[in-house]
């Protein structure tokens, strides 16, 4: 039976490996709790979670993504929210285009050297693309979390 | 630089990574069946049987009598020809064009998820069989003699289906690049790729036979009839059937290059999730390196997939012969080559639990397209509206994301308990011994642990 006892090393290894990955995987999970929690609160809790200010719109700074020459400055831009929340961002762009956010399907025209902005209530889950729909560019990654 | 998974093209939304503490969940879960699974297994085999009940006569009659079967092969002639069709003359908007969802998700997918509950339920819609066998009794009609078919060499058994359902997956989500960036397969080439797909496989046809081909080098035959092995309903003696699920699955592998078949499905579905997720940065690295070469964006990138899609089928091949080398070490074993076919059947489940877990919901978002506007408006020219519904559309909000993480997980979990129920089984077939039986089964507990694992992790990281 020794060749068993080996196997039964190796299972044990494997379990602590998996185990492991969880471990790491932890501190995500307290950070993504955390995050819910913020989302979640009361509208009352504005003061302490200035993430929360989403819906005072005066005071809130937009997220821009700025095109030029048919590429998003900085690379593609990774916007996230939770489901519910309102999406909203800018798109300003050298040249116009046509601005198509996919599974939303809501596409908008930005004018040259102009800007436009979306603002839609973040209703379905998932991974999405913002593309430049002319040229078939990804500009932004829009993330709605649960 | 992005590396894109199949039918990105189609799809309009990607699934959020299994959140952490889920993903906890799940490994745990797996290592605690595993566990269990040792201690409460059963002392007799009991799958290698299939208990036969078969059906009412009427009903079988009726559904394997030759007019059913002749329309039954008419509906897949038809509806190939719809694809192709589609494919050459319609739209190149791949998500508006009825060939590349009909094609990579409606039956790429859907046989497997189908067949994996019912049975071999390809076999009547095949529209190259029913090609072949018309062909067939044409010859015998008009020549009066059965056509002559050369002796198919058994060594090579099912590779050339092996070989096949890469080139396939190879086509899907390696082809489509252009100018380094992978923008997916268009419906196009999709359309000539079958064209060119149905020339070999009616040329394989008349040299082997239709039904020898269909059982060994037919791509879509071997595939979906792995799956379909899984699945409650079957033929025997000539009569629709109800058998023992998973039963069938016990004989599937005793024909060579089986193995091979059920390694690239594990396989070609790892490298898929992989990509843009767990081997991201190792393939730019890797596209980088053969980019500076001074070769072409967009050989480097298919290339770099090509690369990356044969390490997944050498590593999941690798980390199967570990636990097949490792039961040889228990006393009384039977040969390596006899273990090596003897538990290839117990990783379909898994299989099929990858295809589940990456593929769900891209199956529930797209089929709404298909059964919508795609039905209305194969071709995609906007005024073409064959049954008023060409205005649907796809309603993402029918699966929320933690919907789709359960399913997901859930796959994974019940594949692997799948898994172990065939592999302990089988084990009980060898040594009939109990104690060496589960002796033997620390070893594929192993392998089946870490395909699971790597599942969840794979799940866990795309897009990471």
């Amino acid at each position: 039976m020794k060749h068993s006892k080996t196997a039964f090393l190796l299972l044990v290894l494997v379990a602590a490996l998996v185990l492991a990955a969880c471990g790491g995987g932890d501190d995500d999970t307290t950070a993504a709790s955390g995050g819910d929690s913020t989302a979640t609160a009361p509208a009352g809790d504005e003061t302490t979670a200035p993430e929360t200010n989403t819906a005072d719109t005066t005071l809130e700074k937009v997220p821009t993504i700025v095109v030029r020459k048919g590429e998003p400055v900085g690379g593609i831009q990774e916007l996230e929210f939770d489901s519910g929340e309102q999406i909203r961002f800018k798109v300003s762009s050298d040249a116009a285009e046509e601005i198509h956010v996919h599974g939303y399907d809501i596409a908008k025209e930005v004018p040259a050297g102009g800007s436009v902005e979306f603002d839609f209530p973040a209703e379905i889950e998932g991974i999405f693309e913002a593309e430049l729909e002319g040229l078939g560019v990804q500009i932004a990654e829009l993330r709605v979390n649960p | 630089m992005s590396w894109l998974p199949l039918a990105h093209a189609l799809a309009a939304r990607q699934d959020l990574p299994v959140p952490a503490w889920l993903f906890a969940w799940g490994a745990s879960i797996v290592l605690i069946v595993s566990f269990f699974a040792l201690a409460a297994g059963w002392r007799k085999p009991r799958f290698e049987q299939a208990n036969w009940r078969p059906l009412g006569a009427g009903i079988s009659r009726t559904l394997l009598s030759a007019p059913a079967q002749a329309l039954f092969g008419l509906v897949g002639v038809f509806l190939l020809g719809v694809a192709v069709y589609a494919g050459l003359r319609g739209t190149e908007a791949p998500d508006r064009n009825f060939a590349l969802t009909f094609l990579l998700v409606t039956t790429w997918l859907g046989f497997p998820f189908f067949s994996a509950l019912l049975g071999d339920i390809f076999r009547p819609f095949n529209p190259w069989r029913a090609v072949g066998r018309a062909a067939g009794a044409a010859f015998t009609a008009i020549a009066g003699q059965r056509p002559v078919h050369i002796a198919y060499p058994e060594r090579l058994g099912r590779w050339p289906a092996a070989i096949g359902l890469l080139a396939v997956v190879w086509l899907e989500v390696v082809y489509g690049a252009s100018g380094g960036v992978a923008v997916g397969l268009d419906p196009h080439a999709a359309g000539v790729a079958t064209l060119v797909y149905s020339a070999y496989t009616l040329a394989m046809m008349a040299l082997f036979g239709v039904e020898k081909w269909c059982e060994r080098g037919e791509v879509f035959s071997v595939y979906f009839g792995m799956f379909g092995r899984l699945g409650c309903f079957g033929v025997n003696e000539g009569r629709l059937a109800l058998r023992r699920p998973l039963s069938a699955a016990t004989s599937w592998a005793t024909v060579p290059g089986s193995v091979a078949v059920v390694i690239a499905s594990i396989a070609s579905t790892s490298f898929d999730g992989a990509q843009e997720g767990a081997f991201k940065n190792a393939m730019e690295s890797v596209f980088d390196w053969i980019a500076d070469a001074g070769i072409g964006l967009t050989t480097a990138l298919r290339l770099t997939d090509t690369i990356f899609m044969l390490l997944c089928f050498a590593g999941v091949a690798l980390v199967y012969l570990l636990g097949v080398r490792g039961m040889r070490t228990v006393p009384g074993a039977p040969s390596f080559a006899k273990l090596r076919v003897g538990f290839a059947h117990t990783l379909i489940p898994i299989a099929l639990a990858y295809l589940v877990a990456h593929y769900f919901s891209l199956f529930v978002f797209q089929e709404q397209a298909q059964f919508t506007y795609l039905l209305s408006d194969p071709l995609g020219t906007a005024h073409t509206d064959l049954f008023g519904t060409a205005s649907g559309g796809i309603d993402f909000k029918v699966l929320s994301a933690n919907a789709i993480w359960y399913v997901q997980v859930g796959a994974l979990v019940a594949g692997h308990v799948l898994g172990l129920t065939l592999a302990h089984d089988r084990a009980l077939v060898y040594w009939p011994d109990y104690r060496r039986a589960t002796a033997s089964q620390y070893w594929m507990l192993a392998v089946m642990v870490a395909f699971t694992c790597f599942g969840l992790y794979l799940l866990s990281v795309s897009n990471g």
